[in-house]
């Protein structure tokens, strides 16, 4: 019986080596993509952005102001304007990302105890962008405040200008990031991309090797027309092996190779691990298995799925959360193994979850795993006696 | 001439092309308004946070009123320890903590500055920075009123986006999701369209439909597929543009120029593809290892400036990259209008570039083709000819093969 199986398995593992096409999919996107994702974020957070000041006052204040701005880490002033149109203009070139305008009279108005309000314009296209820039100059503008609300203080209240400052912000926060404590940027997208590059290279090169009995290539091929014929158990099991055993390669691939070089955080225990491995990548097959009965043509798998990378990767609450999206669309969701196996995979690998804390998303991909099985199987039985047919799908 | 265009189009684009639609139409325009609908609730709110309580006071009562009154969180869970707050993160329950520390009223009523300690997960960049912006600003608040009510900060802030005035999420990445659609989409129709013909052994037939002019032929492919995904990409531009400012009439013909710009550098590298690997599923696979990831390359999410330099280089050539920038420097409103007409003189290269070679590639491979077919004698079948054999009879196959 194993026997069986397992010729089955090494027949289906031989032709898919075989195949340029597959070997493109099964072999070389799973290594090109691991390198290929991570490249652009190798600096890992974006600092020194270019930004500006319109300087509008002219005055002590608004001098110290640029200074504070010029020390900052995120941002690099490039120019101290005279005029918000200049600012625009070398906005509009990418010279410069945002700009602050340090309003007419900004002195003599704070000296005079009215309230100033300093604007800052960001490039509406760029959200990382937007955030740092944001950050950066109203820290520097409410520090400028901050000084002159303590003084303020210590002057009205008549207290030492270390009780002042414990006046006007009694409860200081300390802010702890307990998972990407470098905020990096490549921390937070190359891990869920990574296992949807899992789910898709394997979806689509499943597909590329035909689903029914009488569009796969190699039946052609004498030489593996005992194992074609194998009774559907075995065919089916055994052609799910060796995916299963390629893919669980990537997976050891992407904890001890990719994650090293990139210098990505490595939290997962073996346990959770094993088990995601195991429940995650039966239910990418079983549904691969299903998909690939549906279409007439190999390629055109790919095609249709190539689309889909995008909506797959947003669905599996990455980036946009689950909450904010409709209702129809978190539902449709549950479809994909990647919904479930993205956030689980984060938890194990990069938070370094036990079997308990994942358990409710690993029962979900088991269940999807079981449900896409019979659904497979069923299918391959109806298809196994359908003719070679070709159509455009 | 113009019968044999006709016809061929006819044949090329009506018959029967199930996928051919699904990746002309469908999806493109289908995956660019799910994406939409996707950000419909255009801002961050609702973060789930967590709050331990140590200190069982007014104020952190008063705190906790604050963060519970607040659009942007949403308390989920009061933790009884820091473990249950720890694994709720873990598991993704929550996305942040905060702690009351013991004793948080009498020490800042006695001037000690406790600090409030934040816990946030870090994985996910953009709730954890609306959340932490919002959690500074609330108990600033709140900690603003204990003893200074009576003094107004005095200087304030405004942060504004431009041309993107409420800093919607549709502005800041659909408009960019949907340009990466349409790049990918219009490579993987050329090389569908180049290199079925390829595929289904056509060519003969093609070549004798357009009177043997290969002008024509490549005419009848690749305008019709150029026409459509173009018309597509400025309603699918328009409708996300709705929820920004609204778009002037320079705007829209600028960016309508340069998308039609990228489909065609878009067009001519699907030809060159089809045309050096010569087999539809091959040329399909380089596509979407160049095409797929060309997002995250173009620098809409992670700036280009702070890329590798090879990678910079790489993303100077993806079209994405440059449409990507017209469309934001049009975001600016007329002074974006120089460095726009900068961006569409080096597209126009590009796609000078990207369409000769691809052309020149493509119909060299046609041609190849086809002098191998017209060295194949011609078998006529009759139309109610059976269909092709099947394949797991073993005995036919060897006729076959024999």
């Amino acid at each position: 019986m194993i026997h069986r199986l397992l010729n089955v398995t090494l027949t289906e593992w031989k032709l898919f080596v075989t195949d340029p096409a597959a070997v493109l999919l099964l072999v070389v996107a799973g290594i090109l993509y691991a390198f290929y994702y991570p490249t652009p974020y190798m600096n890992q957070t974006v600092t020194r952005i270019p930004a500006a000041i319109v300087d509008l006052d002219h005055s002590a204040k608004s001098r110290e102001l640029t200074r504070m701005a010029s020390a900052t880490q995120q941002i690099e002033l490039k120019s101290v304007y005279n005029d918000i149109l200049e600012a625009e203009q070398a906005m509009a070139r990418e010279e410069i990302f945002g700009f602050m305008v340090v309003p007419e009279n900004m002195e003599k108005d704070m000296l005079s105890k009215k309230p100033v309000t300093l604007n800052i314009f960001t490039h509406g296209a760029y959200v990382m962008l937007h955030g740092s820039i944001g950050t950066a100059f109203s820290t520097c503008a409410l520090t400028l405040g901050a000084v002159s609300k303590v003084k303020a203080i210590a002057l009205s209240k008549k207290v030492p200008s270390a009780k002042a400052m414990a006046m006007r912000d009694p409860m200081p926060l300390s802010i702890q990031t307990m998972f990407n404590n470098t905020g990096s940027y490549s921390n937070y997208v190359v891990p869920s991309v990574l296992v949807v590059i899992l789910q898709q290279s394997l979806v689509i090169g499943i597909c590329i090797m035909g689903g029914a009995r009488g569009h796969r290539r190699f039946r052609k091929d004498s030489r593996y027309s005992s194992v074609e014929n194998e009774d559907m158990p075995y065919r089916y099991f055994g052609r799910a092996l060796a995916y299963f055993l390629h893919y669980c390669c990537f997976i050891l691939f992407y904890h001890f190779v990719i994650y090293n070089i990139f210098d990505f955080p490595r939290r997962g225990e073996l346990l959770p691990m094993m088990v995601f491995a195991i429940v995650f990548l039966t239910s990418v097959i079983n549904f691969g298995m299903c998909l690939s009965q549906v279409f007439l043509r190999r390629e055109s798998s790919m095609q249709l799925f190539l689309n889909l990378s995008i909506p797959i990767l947003f669905l599996a609450n990455f980036s946009w959360p689950t909450y904010l999206m409709p209702k129809w669309m978190v539902w449709l969701s549950y479809i994909l193994p990647s919904t479930f196996a993205v956030p689980a995979w984060l938890s194990i690998e990069q938070m370094g979850a036990d079997i308990y804390d994942v358990a409710p998303k690993l029962y979900l991909l088991a269940l999807q795993s079981v449900f896409y099985l019979i659904l497979a199987l069923i299918l391959t039985h109806l298809r196994d006696k359908s003719s070679f047919k070709t159509g455009d799908m | 001439m113009l019968k044999g265009l006709l016809w061929t189009i006819k044949k090329i684009y009506f018959s029967h092309n199930i996928v051919l639609w699904m990746i002309l139409t469908v999806l493109p325009v289908g995956v660019s308004v799910f994406m939409l609908e996707m950000f419909s609730s255009e801002i961050v709110q609702h973060v789930p946070i967590g709050i331990l309580r140590q200190d069982d006071s007014q104020l952190s009562d008063k705190l906790e009123m604050a963060l519970r009154s607040s659009p942007v969180l949403d308390v989920k869970m009061i933790c009884l320890d820091l473990s249950e707050c720890e694994h709720a993160v873990i598991r993704g329950d929550l996305q942040t903590f905060v702690v009351f520390p013991y004793d948080l009223e009498r020490r800042a009523l006695r001037l000690e500055s406790p600090v409030i300690p934040v816990y946030s997960s870090g994985q996910n960049y953009l709730t954890n920075m609306f959340a932490m912006k919002e959690l500074r600003a609330v108990v600033t608040d709140v900690g603003s009123k204990l003893f200074t009510s009576g003094f107004d900060d005095p200087v304030k802030t405004e942060i504004h986006s431009v041309g993107n005035i409420e800093g919607n999420y549709q502005g800041f990445l659909a408009l960019g999701l949907v340009s990466a659609m349409f790049h990918l989409a219009g490579m993987l129709v050329a090389v569908y369209i180049a290199s079925f013909p390829l595929r289904d052994q056509r060519v003969r037939e093609f070549f004798k439909d357009v009177e043997g002019s290969w002008v024509t032929l490549a005419v009848a492919s690749f305008v019709p597929m150029t026409i459509i995904l173009w018309l597509e990409f400025m309603g699918c531009y328009a409708y996300t543009h709705r929820m920004l400012m609204p778009m002037s009439l320079e705007e829209f013909v600028i960016v309508s120029v340069a998308q039609l710009l990228m489909l065609l550098c878009c067009l001519g590298a699907g030809l060159t593809f089809v045309g050096v690997t010569g087999v539809m599923r091959i040329a399909t696979g380089v596509t979407g290892v160049i095409a797929g990831p060309a997002f995250a390359f173009a620098g809409q999410t992670f700036p280009v400036m702070a890329m590798p330099f090879a990678v910079r280089c790489f993303a100077f050539v993806l079209p994405l990259t440059h449409v990507l920038y017209v469309q934001s420097v049009m975001l600016l409103g007329p002074v974006g209008l120089e460095s726009a007409w900068h961006a569409l003189k080096l597209m126009s290269e590009m796609a000078l570039f990207w369409m000769g070679l691809g052309l020149f590639a493509i119909v060299h491979r046609w041609k190849y083709r086809l002098k191998r077919a017209s060295q194949l004698p011609v078998v006529a079948e009759p139309k109610d000819a059976a269909p092709a054999v099947a394949l797991d009879v073993p005995e036919v196959n060897k006729e076959v093969k024999a």
